[in-house]
């Protein structure tokens, strides 16, 4: 059960976990750190060690998905879907449908992220650690707390995808599919990392009531959720901008909203409609990262996932631009917008009376015997190919993410920025063109769907690994560089002015300040990634380019209950592997 | 014997292999104004954390109104802890919540849930907590965010805390660690003001302050009470023995006739080794 404890700044995704002053909830500090000679310290062994395994890795990934076998077959196609992105369909009549469905999409995340929060509020209190130690302390509560954190990690490792066709099967076709699909696995990590960030805000103040003699169930709710309060919402808009992607996704399989609708002018080759969805996805999804920026940046936030930083106030910016119209306007809409969602999409909650006689069906099919009849050695070579495909793409989305993250960065082109002399006349440029094009590109790749480039890259690829792992990167690229942009945009930035002050070039300040600075945190994020996609393999699986996902998609859509609680259940032990590895280099490289 | 507010009796107290306090005897009587002096590291702030119930020791007892706190259990030990306030060196406020929620956390002893909670949303018992603000002189910061305060005022909330529990007993730890020495003034008299009516017991470094506020002085050093004495008949050698980094043991127990336990036995030395 150690892993359940060790990957405890998982979606935190920081190395600065334990940096804590006085947390004594975090146990494992890195020691020797600060060796003076660090050609000889064991940190730095350790973490050229992880590199090298790393290294290691990505060769035996190289070796089981073969090379590509391209198809050039598929160059006219592919030639004819790039060239429709200059003519995107725009007559009135499809614009309508368009809007409608970038609702319905809208509509789908806003009441998942709801429903996902309110789970993971609920089971986030009760998972964390610092609950049980004042509620029940000693070994009992201890081995409650752990018995709720792993049973977290089954809901955790099925992906929405799964999830949604799992669903579909009980339910029918209703929009209440896409949004539990959504709400059952986000709420369950949301409950994971909310649990974290209670654990992980410092204790003090509790202890502090604690001893003079107040309940301690009041403490907990009058001292320690407060202080964690602004670390939560902070990851809730992040849940709400992977539940918008997620929502796009979901349309694929039939939920509804912008993905459905990309999907269909697909299957009719109407490759103009399928741009107008993609455009509408980005702007959608372009609308929604800059206003939850900077709704966060104003409320004093400094990056979702920043967890520990909270700690030290420089780092907290200052709200000198505090706009509290716009504070509180955007906590109306909110407000409003959840009601109004729900109601717009009609769940049809009766439909869930349905599952008992299901789930009935379901305990018969999935008996113990069963399953372990339908695990079988085959499994073992998909297993491979699916950890093949999540090195690959991960390696691929890193190394994009790592470039990109420097030119989307505000503090880096634009003028005043780090590799710009002070006093540059501020005026539009090529620092804003950089800028803007290179948000663009990680925008548009985070937003368009992995299935739908998997079918693209089918075009010019035989189905194998790679054009999974080529998905998964483009998809992950977007998402990682625009994480990394943030960490460069929060690099505190006098160590760099003063290598700017002695004469650095643009490249010496980069490979002097600002990698050194970055560079655990950026192995972080590539490796919490990692896990996630690894949990991605399955969606482009359902495009059959290979691994376990496309066994199960398989399975589901055959009803094979058996076959399937059997391959998730390698899967799960696959996710449990990934995540333990990824979270034993997090530890060695921080 | 007059009932002592506070009584330890032969408390030892270990860490590992760390020993904090060794067999240490005290009474403190109710109304004692109390400093603990000594270097860091001498066990002041475990005895502290021993008396507000916040530690146990390893070994003897802890009296807090006559009543053996490491013993008891739930409601009955909240009820003793309710008459312990305690000022943390580190004011351990709740950093993001306006000062009156900070204040009003004295109440939450006896408040239940719901008051607590329906507090955040809608302040209770204002007057109290602006009273007791205005007599620490931040009567206006009532609804600022207690983390835009600065280190003076942020110390004065933590005050008015322990003002709205209302304990009997007062334990401060080095409420003026970080202070210059006119502040450090006016905290202390904040403090003996405070405790009024009350037992304090307050850890220092600076002598003359403990000399000015206090009645009584406890010489703390290597977990061990080298004095115990009125302010007044505190002399200058004892002061520099308490300090004196060369010192050893042997001199500094000879130096005072304090009843102390024979040295570690080798068998505590083996139990603080696990």
């Amino acid at each position: 059960m150690k892993n359940f404890s060790t990957d405890v700044s998982k979606v935190s995704g920081e190395p600065l976990g334990n940096e804590l002053p006085g947390n004594e909830l975090s146990g494992n500090k890195p020691s020797g750190e600060r060796s003076p000679q660090p050609f000889t310290s064991k940190a730095n062994f350790k973490r050229l060690f992880v590199l090298f395994l790393w290294f290691l890795f990505t060769l035996w990934a190289l070796r089981v998905s073969g090379t590509p076998e391209l198809n050039w077959g598929g160059c006219a196609s592919i030639y004819q879907f790039l060239s429709a992105s200059f003519r995107p369909e725009l007559s009135p009549a499809f614009l309508w449908v368009m809007a409608k469905a970038a609702l319905a999409t809208f509509a789908f995340a806003v009441c998942g992220t709801t429903l996902s929060l309110v789970i993971g509020l609920i089971f986030g209190v009760a998972c964390s650690r610092l609950w049980w130690r004042i509620f029940l302390p000693g070994t009992v509560g201890q081995g409650i707390w752990m018995v709720l954190r792993g049973g977290l990690a089954v809901p955790r490792a099925i992906h929405e995808l799964i999830w949604g066709l799992l669903l579909l099967n009980v339910l029918g076709l209703d929009p209440i599919v896409g949004v539990c699909a959504i709400a059952i696995p986000f709420g369950a990590i949301t409950a994971k990392v909310f649990s974290e960030i209670i654990d992980e805000t410092p204790a003090e103040p509790l202890n502090a009531l604690v001893n003079s003699g107040v309940y301690p169930v009041t403490a907990f709710f009058y001292a320690q959720l407060p202080q964690a309060l602004p670390n939560l919402i902070s990851y809730g808009f992040y849940r709400f901008e992977c539940s918008l992607r997620a929502a796009a996704v979901l349309g694929i399989i039939g939920a509804g909203g912008l993905g459905e609708q990309i999907f269909l002018s697909w299957q009719s080759l109407q490759y103009a409609e399928v741009w107008t969805g993609f455009y509408a996805l980005i702007l959608l999804n372009g609308l929604v990262d800059t206003w939850s920026a900077k709704l966060r940046r104003q409320m004093g936030f400094v990056s979702r996932m920043d967890i520990a930083r909270r700690t030290n106030a420089q780092k907290r910016r200052a709200a000198t631009e505090r706009n509290r119209f716009f504070i509180w306007g955007s906590w109306l809409a909110i407000a409003l917008s959840i009601p109004l969602c729900f109601a717009y999409l009609d769940l049809g909650w009766a439909r869930i009376g349905r599952s008992p006689p299901f789930l009935i069906d379901l305990a018969s099919q999935v008996t113990p015997d069963r399953v372990l009849s339908a695990l079988s050695f085959s499994l073992v070579p998909l297993a491979l190919q699916t950890v093949a495909m999540s090195v690959l793409a991960i390696n691929l989305a890193g190394i994009g993410g790592v470039l990109f993250s420097f030119p989307a960065a505000q503090n880096f082109f634009l003028p005043g920025g780090l590799l710009q002399s002070v006093g540059t006349a501020s005026r539009w440029g090529g620092g804003h063109l950089v800028l803007l094009l290179s948000r663009l590109i990680l925008l548009a790749a985070r937003a368009i769907p992995a299935p739908i480039l998997a079918l693209i890259i089918v075009f010019g690829m035989y189905p194998g690994v790679w054009p999974g792992a080529l998905a998964l990167a483009i998809h992950n690229f977007g998402i990682l560089g625009r994480l990394m942009a943030e960490v460069n945009e929060n690099l505190p930035d006098r160590p760099l002015r003063a290598l700017r002050s002695l004469g650095a070039s643009g490249s010496g300040i980069v490979f002097y300040g600002i990698l050194p600075a970055n560079f655990a945190r950026f192995l972080a994020y590539i490796l919490y990634r990692w896990e996630v996609c690894l949990r991605e393999t399955v969606i482009v699986g359902l495009v059959g380019v290979g691994g376990l996902g496309r066994l199960m998609t398989e399975q589901l859509s055959s009803f094979d209950y058996s076959g399937l609680a059997a391959t998730l259940l390698v899967f799960i032990g696959l996710t449990i592997i990934v995540d333990t590895i990824s979270a034993q280099m997090r530890s060695a490289v921080r | 014997m007059t009932r002592a507010a506070l009584r330890l009796e032969s408390v030892s107290c270990q860490f590992g292999s760390v020993v904090a306090l060794q067999a240490v005897s005290l009474a403190i009587a109710p109304g004692e104004k109390v400093a603990l002096v000594g270097p860091s590291g001498a066990g002041k702030s475990t005895l502290l954390s021993l008396l507000n119930g916040s530690m146990s020791p390893s070994q003897g007892s802890v009296q807090v109104l006559g009543k053996a706190i490491n013993q008891l259990q739930g409601s009955r030990r909240r009820k003793l802890q309710r008459q312990v306030g305690t000022v943390y060196q580190q004011h351990q406020l709740i950093e993001n919540l306006s000062v009156i929620h900070n204040v009003n956390a004295g109440h939450l002893g006896r408040w239940p849930l719901w008051k607590a909670l329906w507090s955040l949303v809608w302040p209770q018992q204002v007057n109290a907590a602006r009273q007791a603000l205005a007599q620490l002189g931040i009567a206006d910061k009532l609804y600022a965010r207690t983390d835009r305060l600065s280190g003076g005022q942020q110390q004065r909330v933590a005050l008015a805390r322990v003002l709205v529990q209302d304990p009997k007993i007062v334990l401060a730890d080095e409420p003026v660690a970080s202070v210059d020495p006119a502040r450090s003034h006016d905290m202390m008299a904040l403090l003996s003001h405070l405790g009024k009516n009350r037992t304090l017991v307050v850890s220092l470094h600076d002598v003359v302050l403990a000399q000015t506020y206090c009645d009584r002085i406890i010489g703390l050093r290597q977990g061990r009470i080298l004095f115990d004495l009125p302010s007044a008949q505190v002399s200058a050698e004892q002061l520099t023995a308490l300090y004196d980094l060369e010192a050893s043991d042997l001199e500094a127990s000879n130096l005072e006739g304090n009843d102390l336990e024979a040295d570690l036995k080798p068998s505590d030395l083996e139990n603080s080794a696990v």
